[in-house]
């Protein structure tokens, strides 16, 4: 007891950062996923759970807040504690994009973006038994031919559909909510072509789907032949980074514990062999400044190509 | 993807935590079957957020484990108390109840213990049959195939579950409504969320379903707590004559096998539950039998026809499930909900993609089978035992485990208001007898059956004629008219339904 009144004490006429210090954390932590079990944030956050608490040394737990894509997490962070105690693995395109076109109580100020562990794997998908496998061939293609496109999100959507426009395609565009959903149009062809944030990675290891072109801003390293749009000639691209996300005002020391053990877990064989072996996404470490310009470039590209 | 890996994932399935696991389903199942009141989808509902920290595998094995439970234990109460534990035992009553009067209690129960068990292990045996070879056809069924058969799922289950055609129109049209509720499967846009960044992923199912199905029922069933058992009960007492023998099995086998294949095909079918499956075996086997005089005065085989067609339905039900992402009833509505709760997506691609997890639940399921007979045989006095607990010990229990399943998904307050808002709806649905089985199937699919309809649209570019080249969602759209008109020339002519038999 008067242990606990002299440690308050002392933070309290010393300021919280000479209490935090290396001794931070001293209680189990949470990390907040947005998205329900078995997906790909959740696979990556569960294994760098485990990281980061043998860096930390206190236990990581893990809890899903699904909705609105990570828009209720995100309601919720915003409302926790700024301890450093909780905090959010996931994308950023719940802040990026979904203010954009859905009222939400949360903007992009009232979080920091302490480090990037993953980048995203945002794709264009075909059969391999579709008589064409490239983008290019998919434009030629469709110059000649109707053609039918599955999106997953109002932001890729926008996307093809300005293409299309540009190419004068006549593209008829249908929802698939999610990419269990995307898969059976795509191989059944049902489709021509679809949008993948990742769901190729099961697929194209067994030679049955294609990709034709990539949406992140650079080639994937796990299809070192397959262009960007970028490159391709069109100006768009989807980033999605898998970032760390605490809610603003965590103290710069705690911030910086957190930071390190992000760093730890990009050089942790277990996290690189999951997250590069399951779900093909890139390891990096992107540090804060950074990641704040990014989450503030990407928003404002998105708003224009949305703004169409 | 042959058979042969079905045994690979056996030996891999066998591990103690999945015994564990799949053990505690049953016999979870096995307790809530014996007490009457308390449904199979009740047990389900309450039960999937139990499995959150289960892997797919065991969360999926434990959840069919309850089912299977519930099925066999359900027979135990309509023996000994003539009060069946699920609709689907009545059938079993008839006979069982009669059969203990006579001093024949463990009898009855050991001959509907066995009939459960292999009416269970070979139907399971038929779905792992036949689900596997359905993989290979399952991508011809794209959206407009998937659409039709949704459709006619939904009629379907409207039509058989009782009520007036106007209480289902009513019913269904609600759990439609509240299916659309959420952000647009391709705009993105909030539809009817009043900015509730909760309701953005769509009213959450497992307030609608442990509101209108569990917590609703136990407002019914406390309304009845002077409910007289002691009167009514049989008690087991030790008496070596009585117990199954050979010759007592040989006789009943060829109606278990019969009851087998009642239940098979009634499972397989969407809309037709157990109570449907285990009536008509029952029927059928009075019909066969040299005295049918018998029947309803203890006859073994009016036990043995009801209890393997009551469990023959639960693993068939899964083929449709299986195959293409279609619930034939509420439990099989509710396992896609845990199926997504595990993140994996029911479809037709579930087979190809997961083959060894699905593999894993198939030797789950026949592991389930096991243990259900060896601890309905051994723990014969203990479940007899249990029919005696009384109301007002089970009802605050269950509430407990409602309100506790709904603080585990993480909504808050705001859960604990929606679903007491359901259990309220609930309520007033089965006081005044509108559907909550249709209600519930139909808010399950429409978002299912939306995207598909949305797709087949679009991608159609709205031309109809598509149709003719899709010779398989033709033959659903006509079973959906067909289906629809039966039901309304029936409704005009005797103001009653066709049947009235819950999904159940």
């Amino acid at each position: 007891m008067k242990k606990t009144l002299v440690a308050i004490l002392g933070a309290t006429i010393l300021g919280a950062p000479m209490a935090m210090a290396a001794d931070w954390p001293t209680r189990p932590l949470t990390m907040v996923i947005g998205f329900n079990p078995g997906g790909s944030t959740d696979i990556q956050g569960r294994v760098l759970a485990n990281v980061m608490e043998e860096f930390l040394g206190q236990p990581v737990n893990v809890v899903n807040q699904p909705g609105g894509g990570s828009a209720v997490a995100f309601t919720r962070l915003k409302n926790t504690d700024a301890d450093g105690y909780t905090f959010l693995f996931g994308g950023t395109t719940a802040l990026t994009f979904t203010p954009i076109i859905t009222p939400v109580e949360y903007e992009i100020d009232d979080f920091e973006y302490l480090a990037s562990v993953a980048l995203g794997q945002n794709a264009i998908v075909t059969s391999a038994e579709q008589p064409f496998s490239t983008f290019d061939e998919i434009i030629a293609h469709g110059k000649e031919n109707p053609m039918t496109y599955a999106q997953q999100t109002p932001l890729d959507e926008a996307i093809i559909r300005a293409i299309a426009e540009e190419e004068g395609l006549d593209l008829a565009i249908v929802p698939t909510g999610g990419g269990g959903g995307m898969a059976p149009l795509v191989l059944g062809r049902e489709v021509d072509f679809a949008y993948s944030g990742g769901t190729h990675a099961q697929y194209t290891p067994t030679g049955e789907m294609v990709v034709a072109a990539f949406m992140s801003s650079e080639r994937s390293p796990f299809y070192p032949d397959v262009p960007t749009l970028i490159e391709l000639g069109y100006d768009y691209s989807i980033e999605d980074y898998r970032t760390i996300i605490v809610p603003a005002g965590v103290p710069d020391d705690v911030k910086e514990r957190l930071i390190a053990a992000a760093e730890f877990a990009s050089t942790h064989q277990s996290f690189i062999d999951i997250t590069e072996g399951n779900t093909f996404f890139p390891v990096v470490m992107i540090g804060q400044d950074e990641m704040e310009a990014n989450v503030r470039r990407i928003r404002a590209a998105t708003e224009e190509v949305m703004a169409d | 993807m042959d058979f042969s890996a079905v045994g690979a994932a056996a030996a891999e399935a066998l591990t103690l935590a999945s015994f564990i696991g799949i053990g505690g389903g049953v016999l979870l199942g096995y307790i809530v079957g014996v007490i009457p009141g308390l449904s199979r989808s009740v047990a389900i509902s309450i039960a999937i957020p139990m499995t959150f920290y289960m892997s797919p595998f065991i969360a999926i094995s434990f959840l069919i484990g309850l089912s299977k439970g519930t099925a066999a234990g359900s027979a135990v109460s309509a023996i000994l108390l003539n009060a069946p534990g699920e609709a689907s035992s009545a059938a079993t009553a008839l006979d069982g109840y009669p059969m203990a009067k006579k001093g024949k209690p463990k009898t009855a129960l050991q001959i509907g213990l066995i009939a459960s068990v292999l009416g269970d292990i070979l139907a399971t045996i038929i779905l792992i049959f036949v689900a596997i070879p359905f993989a290979r056809v399952a991508l011809l069924f794209g959206p407009y195939e998937m659409a039709a058969i949704l459709a006619f799922a939904l009629v379907f289950i409207a039509g058989l579950s009782g009520g007036s055609i106007f209480k289902g129109l009513a019913a269904g049209g609600l759990g439609i409504f509240l299916g659309t509720i959420g952000l647009d499967n391709q705009t993105g846009l909030p539809r009817l969320t009043f900015g509730y960044t909760e309701l953005m992923d769509g009213m959450p199912l497992i307030a609608v379903a442990i509101g209108t199905l569990a917590l609703s029922e136990m407002f019914v069933q406390s309304e009845k707590l002077r409910y007289d058992r002691e009167n009514m009960s049989v008690a087991l007492k030790k008496d070596s004559s009585d117990r199954i023998t050979w010759p007592i099995f040989r006789n009943i086998l060829p109606t278990i096998l019969r009851g087998t294949g009642v239940g098979t095909f009634v499972g397989a079918l969407p809309g037709l539950g157990p109570s449907v499956g285990s009536f008509m075996s029952y029927g059928m086997a009075q019909k066969a039998a040299k005295d049918p005089e018998t029947f309803g005065k203890g006859n073994p085989k009016g036990i043995a026809a009801s209890e393997s067609a009551d469990n023959a339905v639960i693993p068939a039900a899964l083929i449709p499930l299986f195959g293409l992402g279609i619930p034939g009833n509420v439990s099989a509505a509710l396992l896609i909900g845990a199926f997504a709760i595990h993140g994996i997506t029911v479809g037709p691609l579930l087979l190809r993609d997961n083959p060894e997890l699905l593999y894993s639940i198939f030797a789950g399921m026949i592991l389930a089978s096991v243990i259900m007979l060896a601890l309905g045989w051994f723990g014969l006095m203990f479940f007899a035992q249990i029919t005696r607990v009384p109301p007002h010990v089970v009802i605050p229990i269950v509430i407990f485990f409602c309100l506790a399943g709904m603080m585990l998904q993480g909504y808050g307050t705001f859960g604990l208001i929606i679903l007491m808002a359901f259990a309220l709806l609930g309520y007033l649905m089965k006081k005044y007898d509108y559907s909550f089985v249709t209600f519930l199937v139909a808010f399950i699919i429409t978002p299912m059956l939306e995207l598909n309809l949305r797709q087949s649209i679009i991608l159609s570019r709205g031309n109809v004629a598509i149709l003719l080249d899709r010779p398989i969602a033709l033959f659903f759209i006509a079973c959906t008219a067909l289906a629809l008109i039966t039901l309304i020339i029936r409704t005009f002519r005797t103001g009653k339904p066709a049947a009235n038999a819950p999904a159940d």
